[in-house]
């Protein structure tokens, strides 16, 4: 009975977590860029949230406060991502000019480490260090099923925007071919803008639910959930829609059936070590494909 | 004065001015009498081990080209295992306070074991890691070090352990940090002489590496990698070299660190996180991938700011301005100011400071190899040599003959590499 | 089949006078001067060839025009105008389509997603399907496979439905980067049937080809690519017939 409420427990959770995989898994798609400042998004975007929503009137009209406070962060977080990626890694683009070789790979690497330390350590001196409770609009039995909800209502509709739209047939053909994509009349930069603001804003959401269910609010908080999605987007093949999906239930499940036992603690060592073997054993993740592995 | 006798005599000029520091043959330790101020001291042996640090990720990020973010660890594998082997052998000799003499015996020691301890563990992570790709390597770096850390720090310390590995574990602090057998501080017994002589060290097998047919080798490797494979250099088997010699430097300096004169008493696994890493990571790149010097002077640079933030916040005008502004994290802003820089840095001036040059030009190498004694101590004339120009051309054209020279270099490293390597 | 696009207009220049202008055009990258100064120029309703070795800069003549490159020096002059602030995106608007060297389709996507992206304007649905129907005419092959996903498409077909996905477009003017290199001889026949079925209906054609054959056999006029320079050109029929372009590159 346990394990079922951990299961349980751990597939609301890991659909949280998979709001955050997919944008590590698009952005990853379409630039092969692991995008480290994203859980500072997810961070800022339960910021932006907690602000929001207090001054949309929280007293007055929750509900309001709360659906109106949640999509004007959604906004703002799309923003920011947006401005990450003109201000620090559009111009790496603009200079390497379609080389690659090592030095043009670190030094995205580089910026993108860089990118997530400015924001959170902007953050902690924005916000301070404090711990702040989010406002709890959802009564507690259901926070979890909204959650899941919303979760797989969001998957849905990416993936429709991914499979169904012309603009994910653009990103689509980004991913793969740049300049052939440009060749078509596809506007590069801004599929790749679009790209990081639709990510954000997923981000943001979830950080949002995370602290719905959660409740608190710090300039940390980015770090760990962060790292647990992007390690659910590798497992579950990264560039893969449906992989970030699966691969953030299954952390979310891992992470709970681990509070069980003894070994609670060194549920990140797990985490971790989970990553490292499917890196070793198969970098594609399990839903990603095989491809060649380009050096 | 025929080479030798010249290496010879300042290689003992400098031992001489090292023992001095540390001990002042008898009378107060020199380095007291240059430096007065313990925290100044403090400062500058930290630098030192910072340096170490830089110098040894520097073969692996800079030389090599590849991108570890997990440098730390490895640090933090050679503090504690300088600890441990410090501590027990302190009370071999019979505790009280470190002797210089004891050195001796202690230090090379707790350096093998440091340095030995940390490349295995380099060679573990390495070897599975290094055939991934870039930003692969770079997060199983991290895991690992956040494995080691985690570990550590979770180790169940309130003697509830099982079985010898959890028992060991625990032996080790925990969260509070070993101090040593006796729980009374692990033994200080790296002072000026161990640790500028390990800077030292480690500038001239980093100068040494850099200059050889291996260095060339990882250049050519780190250019491009296809086209390296395709002449003979096996990738995976240089990348797993640099590593574990990187991963060794770390340990060295980590084992600096723990038995540090002034230093903190305990080994925490604080002090070990991806902040460390990162820092690391700034000074390479700050300093400039691939410049023997840039890491040196990156180095420094991080020390000098991160402790002089600590100066400043015991400041009462700082004080004062902090209780007026008491959310301001000054260490945030360190922070938030050292990545914008290294965001600027990448995206105005990704070769950092000095590139791939250094501050001492390298005399003309004779066939086959390079000259391998240490410019250290001397400027020399050196003679234009084809490699040098591009290494040596400024930022401003290096952009456009970047590629052209280098191409021309490759070609040119690659078949010297041939006749120097494997 | 039609080459006019609704929502462009025809281009000015009349048939048999210049379409597309290369004046003294100059690139460097990486430091490499990869043409030094070439002219040359595509008369409406053409087809003209570019040959020479590997290297020689015809590619990179290409992909400069493309705007996929940037220009050092010199001007190049479509239908009138300069396109030398023409990014490569807006290109297609004008009625210039590029097949790259190596295909560039999308493997991920199927055959009627590359098609429909290569169909500038998305928005004209009848104008998409119709064109569609078009191209599919002309390479039944493709026709046959257009729910299949691109990648597994062969190496020939491939190469067709890289020019039938540039064709979406209904350029006034094709520029084919190497269409014979690593296919079947089979298929290269009909392949090249199929540009001269394109050239009939009134499409300009500027090719690059490393065989020297084809390209002097389907081609009006042709410029010879050496080491970034124009050696030779002329009349296709001459150049086959010339003792050094037979030495060269025909074989003897």
């Amino acid at each position: 009975m346990k394990i079922l409420n951990a299961i349980i427990a751990g597939v609301a959770q890991g659909s949280m977590i998979a709001l955050v995989s997919l944008g590590y898994t698009m952005v990853y798609g379409i630039l092969k860029l692991i995008n480290f400042a994203h859980s500072e998004v997810f961070m800022m975007g339960a910021f932006f949230g907690l602000f929001l929503t207090v001054g949309f009137g929280l007293d007055t009209s929750p509900m309001f406060a709360g659906v109106a406070g949640t999509l004007a962060a959604m906004v703002l977080a799309g923003l920011l991502g947006a401005l990450v990626e003109k201000v620090a890694y559009a111009p790496l683009r603009a200079r390497s000019g379609g080389r690659s070789n090592t030095n043009t790979r670190i030094t995205p690497l580089v910026t993108a480490l860089g990118m997530s330390v400015l924001l959170q350590n902007l953050a902690q001196l924005l916000f301070t260090a404090r711990y702040r409770s989010y406002p709890q609009l959802l009564p507690i039995e259901n926070a979890r099923t909204i959650v899941f909800v919303v979760a797989v209502v969001v998957m849905i509709a990416l993936q429709f925007l991914v499979y169904g739209t012309w603009f994910g047939k653009a990103m689509r053909a980004v991913s793969v071919n740049v300049e052939a994509a440009r060749l078509m009349g596809i506007r590069t930069g801004r599929v790749i803008s679009m790209t990081f603001v639709t990510g954000s804003m997923l981000a943001a959401l979830g950080g949002i639910l995370y602290c719905l269910s959660q409740s608190q609010v710090y300039p940390t908080m980015g770090v760990v959930i962060g790292t647990r999605s992007f390690v659910a987007a590798v497992i579950g093949g990264i560039g893969s829609i449906p992989g970030a999906v699966l691969g953030g239930v299954l952390i979310g499940v891992i992470g709970e059936l681990t509070k069980l036992t003894p070994y609670s603690g060194l549920q990140d060592v797990i985490i971790f070590t989970v990553l490292i073997v499917v890196l070793l054993v198969r970098p594609s993740g399990l839903l990603g494909k095989a491809g060649i592995e380009k050096v | 004065m025929p080479r030798i006798v010249r290496g010879v005599l300042i290689t003992a000029l400098v031992v001489v001015v090292l023992i001095w520091l540390e001990s002042g043959f008898g009378a107060s330790p020199g380095f007291q009498t240059v430096l007065p101020d313990a925290a100044w001291r403090q400062l500058v042996l930290f630098a030192m081990v910072n340096v170490v640090i830089a110098l040894s990720l520097n073969v692996i990020n800079g030389m090599a080209g590849q991108f570890s973010i997990g440098h730390a660890g490895f640090v933090g594998i050679g503090a504690y295992t300088g600890a441990l082997v410090a501590g027990h052998l302190h009370v071999r000799l019979g505790s009280g306070d470190p002797q210089f003499a004891n050195s001796f015996i202690v230090m090379p020691l707790v350096l093998l074991a440091s340095g030995t301890i940390a490349a295995l563990f380099g060679l573990l992570v390495g070897l599975p890691s290094l055939r991934l790709r870039g930003d692969y390597l770079a997060i199983v770096t991290l895991g690992f070090a956040e494995i080691f850390r985690l570990v550590i720090a979770t180790a169940q310390t309130g003697g509830t352990a099982e079985g010898s590995v959890a028992k060991f574990l625990a032996s080790l602090g925990g969260q509070n940090g070993y101090a040593g057998p006796e729980g009374n501080g692990v033994p200080q017994y790296a002072g000026p002489f161990w640790i500028f002589g390990s800077v030292i060290v480690a500038t001239l097998i980093a100068w040494r590496i850099k200059f050889s047919g291996w260095g060339r080798a990882l250049r050519a490797l780190r250019e491009d990698e296809i086209a390296a494979s395709a002449v003979g250099v096996d990738p995976t088997r240089y990348k797993v070299v640099s590593f574990v010699i990187a991963a060794a430097g770390a340990g060295v300096a980590g084992g600096l660190f723990a038995s540090m004169h002034d230093g903190s008493p305990t080994v925490q696994p604080d002090s070990f996180t991806f902040v460390q890493s990162f820092d690391a990571i700034t000074m390479v790149i700050l300093g400039g991938s691939g410049s023997v010097s840039g890491a040196i002077v990156g180095g420094v640079f991080v020390t000098v700011t991160v402790k002089l933030i600590e100066q400043l916040q015991g400041l009462e005008s700082i004080q004062a301005f902090r209780a007026d502004h008491p959310s301001i994290d000054l260490n945030a802003l360190r922070m938030v100011v050292y990545a914008a820089v290294l965001i600027g840095l990448m995206i105005l001036r990704p070769e950092g400071l000095f590139g791939e040059r250094e501050i001492f030009r390298r005399k003309r190498p004779k066939k086959g190899g390079g000259d391998p004694d240490n410019n250290a101590a001397q400027k020399s004339q050196s003679t234009q040599e084809s490699t040098q120009d591009s290494e040596n051309s400024t930022p401003a054209d290096k952009e456009s003959t970047e590629s052209a020279s280098s191409k021309q270099a490759t070609s040119e490293t690659l078949t010297t590499a041939e006749g120097t390597a494997s | 089949m039609k080459i006019e696009h609704p929502n462009r207009p025809a281009p000015k220049a009349e048939a048999g006078t210049p379409l597309l202008t290369v004046d003294n055009l100059a690139v460097s990258y990486g430091g490499i001067k990869a043409l030094k100064g070439i002219s040359l120029n595509v008369n409406r309703g053409e087809i003209v060839a570019m040959i020479g070795a590997n290297g020689a800069g015809k590619t990179t003549t290409l992909k400069t025009i493309a705007r996929l490159l940037p220009i050092s020096s010199g001007k190049i002059n479509y239908d009138g105008r300069d396109l030398g602030p023409v990014s490569a995106e807006s290109l297609v608007e004008y009625g210039v389509s590029l097949v790259p060297e190596g295909r560039g389709i999308f493997p991920n996507l199927t055959v009627r997603e590359n098609l429909e992206l290569g169909a500038w304007n998305h928005k004209s649905k009848s104008v998409i399907v119709e064109t569609e129907m078009e191209v599919v005419r002309l390479f039944p092959r493709i026709g046959e496979r257009v729910k299949q996903v691109a990648g597994t498409l062969s190496g020939g077909e491939q190469q067709m439905l890289a020019i039938a996905r540039a064709l979406m477009a209904r350029p006034a003017m094709l520029l084919l980067d190497e269409p014979s290199l690593g296919i079947a001889p089979r298929l290269v026949a009909d392949i090249f049937e199929a540009v001269a079925r394109i050239a009939e209906a009134g499409t300009t054609i500027l090719l690059v080809e490393q065989n020297t054959r084809l390209a002097l056999k389907y081609s009006r006029r042709a410029y010879v690519l050496r080491t970034g320079e124009i050696a030779m050109s002329g009349n296709s029929k001459d150049l086959a017939d010339n003792e050094e372009i037979k030495a060269a590159y025909l074989g003897g």
